[in-house]
């Protein structure tokens, strides 16, 4: 009971505090591909991913009603940071939905800018107003439209105690005449959340963002421990590659002396008494700045199989480059790509259950398979088709007027000068299930035999190889079929043999699948990507990282004079692979089911004359 | 064609490389995107060479007899009639091309003896050896933007031309380019070269095809007879340009915010 009551207490006092219009609310979903196509079009950076905003802390002077509910600790804004750039989830501020809706694309237009370097909130906000108002003449009335609107819900400046009215009236001088404020006084608490501008703390970069705090702020909490001089060296932070289980000796762990990777840049420690006493006992600091972003820190790592127990390695692999999208330069030899065999693979013919489609599909295609024949009675042609035309000829002598139409034959050539590389993503994330009976391995595993079936009966050439990857060293790459091997109940056996292994660092796979196709000496060469997600990795290789490299690794393929295609079953593969293969590079499939089946026409619709 | 001087505004140093390979009898070949310019360049320098044009646009089923001729049946018996290459070989004109990668492969191996020093077309059926004149030009055009595995020009289909790259010219020479056109007035000029700047960025993201000049041309066009000017763009403009209705509503937005 007592709960109950609570609860409709706290739903309603919540209600009553807010200054939110559902029935008006807009959300991102409902705009997010106009928003993105006006970022893009507007000169945004193509690569940037549009994802909704958390909702970040924002303690501002609250309402009675307010406090009485325990709301309005948190505000919803926008920012931008390398991985992204971040709208509210919801707009429903306003109570028109045009209001809610423009406060969308004025916050697109906001992130089109950069924040300079330190450049305070106040004067940042107001430099990109400005920008945009003189860029776009037509937005001047969609501003004042929202800024009036926005004017109304704010504190009424008398309202507020002097030092909070003071920054309260330069910020609506700064909305109402964007350039003309130039210091924001200090006050207790946060001003009242500016809708129209950028989050004033985005909180992504924390390390950074604390990092400047400390230089704006001198004293404030730092406490002084630097009262001697010590020896200090800065190191790059050592990859740590082996912080698996048991890999550290910790018995050439002598003393404090020795390195240890110590995160200590999100250390939720207030109290820095203890890291003092830690800084007394060294006698060397070693600092290094982190270069983890948050989202690598709730990974674990998988330990690869023993030896013994692992797949066949073919050889010792072969490196490849990698592209550094920060320092714009390509690493070279860095990733190792090592071809396997799986070890139990046992020959196999085509499962039964396969049987009916597989027949199906290549029926199709041996109609389609490459022949060279005449075909008569053509309106046009080579050749006339003598048959044709004596008939037209004694049927004119007979005093008929036939039709002059068919009198030509002609020879049409099918010929197809095709390769065909498929790359399959054998990532961990294959294990998960798509229904009651099979998992995305499962069916990645039936969508690869129906196109090896497809292939065999058009007789192009073909290779398919299954790729998954633990960092840099190594790629896995497991060979199921190569360009000289028959299709046979070895491959067969290969194909079925496949199974979840860990990452995807989908650019190494891709290099290594440009290097075996161009050596092939067919015109055209397919590079077909089937996969289930981003390119994802356990080191910095998530991200933007995986993205740039993987782009370079299409455009390597493009420069080679293959032709890149990705098929994706990844819902959100929207959102990132028009950047990787360009718009007509991919295709989306949204049940993952329809893989199989789908994957053959795929190619034909690919590779028709 | 018309006896007036045709409106032509160069992009580069095209008229004159056209000139060059036209004395040396080369034969060209001209890359570009959709309605970027590429038929309008070789009427005016064929009516500047005062040479006549035949124009084929390409097709998959496009037959080396479509360009060489045939033998029809006529009410005489049977005739030989000359095709637009032979033709524009038999008179010293400029023969066009134009998208010639639709063509099938088999079709342009005719080009070969034309393209280099020898300048022969052989008919076999009427068993003929046909030297072309000096003023003869052979002229091919594609977009090499067109993603298909199996249309692209052969290598070595391509490597017997000049080659010279088209691109959408730059936004000042756009604005001379659109106002020469139509008549329009620069101010209206820079706003619609402005907005297709916009959408171009959007090229092989968001949409197949770059808004090309040509439907700037007929935006102009449109807006110059009075219609509406909103209603104009997303005629001339954002319609051709997807069918999906979002992007279309999201390009609307991106007019309404550069240029209306």
């Amino acid at each position: 009971m007592e709960e109950q009551v609570g609860e409709i207490w706290h739903k309603w006092i919540t209600r009553r505090a807010s200054n939110n219009y559902p029935q008006a609310g807009v959300t991102l979903a409902s705009v997010h591909k106009r928003l993105m196509i006006l970022f893009r079009a507007l000169g945004g950076d193509l690569g940037l991913p549009l994802e909704a905003a958390s909702i970040t802390s924002y303690e501002s002077r609250r309402s009675w009603l307010q406090r009485l509910a325990g709301s309005g600790l948190s505000a919803s804004l926008a920012w931008k940071d390398e991985r992204g750039i971040r709208l509210p989830p919801q707009i429903d501020v306003f109570p028109e939905r045009q209001f809610n809706e423009d406060l969308y694309t004025w916050l697109t237009l906001m992130l089109l800018g950069d924040r300079q370097h330190q450049e305070p909130w106040l004067q940042s906000n107001q430099r990109l107003t400005q920008a945009i108002l003189q860029q776009f003449p037509n937005l001047r009335s969609l501003y004042q439209g929202l800024v009036t609107a926005h004017l109304k819900q704010r504190y009424a400046p008398h309202s507020l105690p002097a030092a909070e009215r003071e920054q309260e009236l330069v910020i609506r001088q700064a909305l109402l005449h964007p350039g003309s404020q130039t210091r924001l006084p200090q006050a207790e608490f946060l001003p009242q959340a500016v809708l129209l501008w950028l989050h004033p703390f985005p909180p992504v970069s924390q390390q950074e963002s604390r990092l400047q705090d400390a230089k704006a702020e001198p004293g404030g909490q730092q406490q002084n421990v630097e009262t001697e001089r010590r020896a200090a060296e800065r190191v790059e932070n050592p990859e740590s590659k082996d912080r698996g289980l048991l890999t550290i000796r910790m018995e050439n762990i002598f003393s404090w002396g020795a390195f240890s990777n110590l995160d200590r840049s999100t250390d939720e420690d207030d109290d820095l008494k203890g890291a003092e006493d830690t800084i007394q006992d060294l006698d060397k600091l070693s600092i290094s700045q982190g270069g983890k972003q948050a989202a690598g820190r709730l990974k674990f790592d998988l330990d690869l199989p023993a030896a013994s127990e692992d797949d066949v390695r073919l050889h010792e692999g072969i490196l490849l480059p990698e592209w550094d999208f920060k320092k714009q330069q390509l690493l070279p030899d860095v990733c190792r790509v090592i071809p396997m065999l799986s070890a139990d693979a046992e020959p196999m013919s085509l499962p039964a259950e396969l049987r009916t489609s597989a027949k199906r599909i290549r029926d199709l295609f041996q109609q389609i398979a490459p022949q060279r024949y005449w075909h008569r009675h053509q309106p046009d042609g080579c050749e006339l088709d003598v048959d044709a035309c004596v008939r037209y000829a004694s049927d004119k002598r007979a005093g008929l007027s036939p039709a002059a139409d068919g009198l030509y034959r002609d020879l049409r050539i099918g010929q197809r000068d095709l390769a065909c590389l498929l790359l399959a993503d054998l990532s961990l994330s294959t294990d998960t299930w798509v229904n009651n009976q099979a998992r995305v391995i499962d069916v990645i595993k039936d969508s690869l035999f129906l196109f090896a079936e497809t292939l065999h009966a058009t007789g192009d050439r073909f290779a398919m190889y299954g790729f998954s990857s633990r960092r840099r060293d190594p790629i896995r790459c497991h060979q199921l079929k190569r360009f000289e091997d028959n299709y046979n109940d070895r491959v067969r056996g290969y194909i079925n043999a496949i199974k979840p292994g860990y990452y995807t660092r989908m650019g190494a796979a891709i290099r290594y699948g440009t290097k075996l196709l161009s050596k092939q000496a067919n015109n055209h060469k397919l590079l077909l990507i089937i996969s289930d997600g981003k390119p994802n990795d356990l080191d910095q290789y998530e991200g933007r990282f995986g993205i740039e490299d993987t782009r370079m690794a299409i455009r390597e393929a493009r420069q080679a004079g293959l032709h890149p295609f990705c098929v994706t079953i990844d819902r959100k593969g929207n959102d990132y692979l028009p950047y990787l293969f360009g718009s007509n590079g991919y295709l989306v499939i949204h049940q993952p089911t329809e893989l199989p089946k789908k994957l053959p026409l795929l190619y034909a619709q690919l590779t028709q004359n | 064609m018309t006896s007036e001087t045709m409106f032509y505004q160069p992009q580069g140093n095209e008229i004159s490389l056209f000139e060059h390979a036209y004395n040396n009898q080369l034969p060209m070949m001209i890359k570009g995107p959709t309605g970027c310019g590429k038929t309008r360049f070789i009427n005016y320098m064929a009516q500047r060479l005062q040479r006549p044009v035949y124009t084929v646009s390409c097709h998959d089923d496009l037959t080396a007899a479509d360009l060489v001729g045939r033998h029809l049946i006529g009410a005489d018996g049977t005739y030989w009639s000359d095709g637009p290459l032979t033709r524009a070989v038999r008179e010293g004109a400029i023969c066009y091309l134009d998208e010639v990668v639709e063509a099938r492969k088999d079709t342009t191996v005719v080009l070969h003896p034309l393209t280099d020093d020898r300048r022969i077309l052989p008919l076999e059926r009427t068993n003929e050896l046909l030297q072309a004149p000096a003023e003869f030009m052979l002229v091919v055009s594609y977009n090499p933007g067109y993603q298909n595995l199996l249309k692209g020009m052969k290598p070595s289909t391509r490597q017997r031309f000049v080659g010279v790259s088209f691109d959408f010219p730059a936004p000042e020479v756009e604005v001379q380019i659109v106002m020469g056109e139509t008549g329009i007035d620069e101010a209206m000029a820079k706003r619609l070269v402005n907005l297709a700047q916009a959408l171009r960025s959007l090229k092989d993201h968001d949409l197949e095809e770059a808004a090309s000049t040509r439907l700037l041309i007929y935006a102009a066009r449109l807006l110059l007879s009075g219609f509406q000017a909103n209603a104009a763009i997303r005629a001339a403009v954002i319609e051709p340009l997807s069918d999906d209705d979002e992007t279309i509503a999201a390009l609307m937005d991106v007019v309404n915010v550069t240029f209306a």
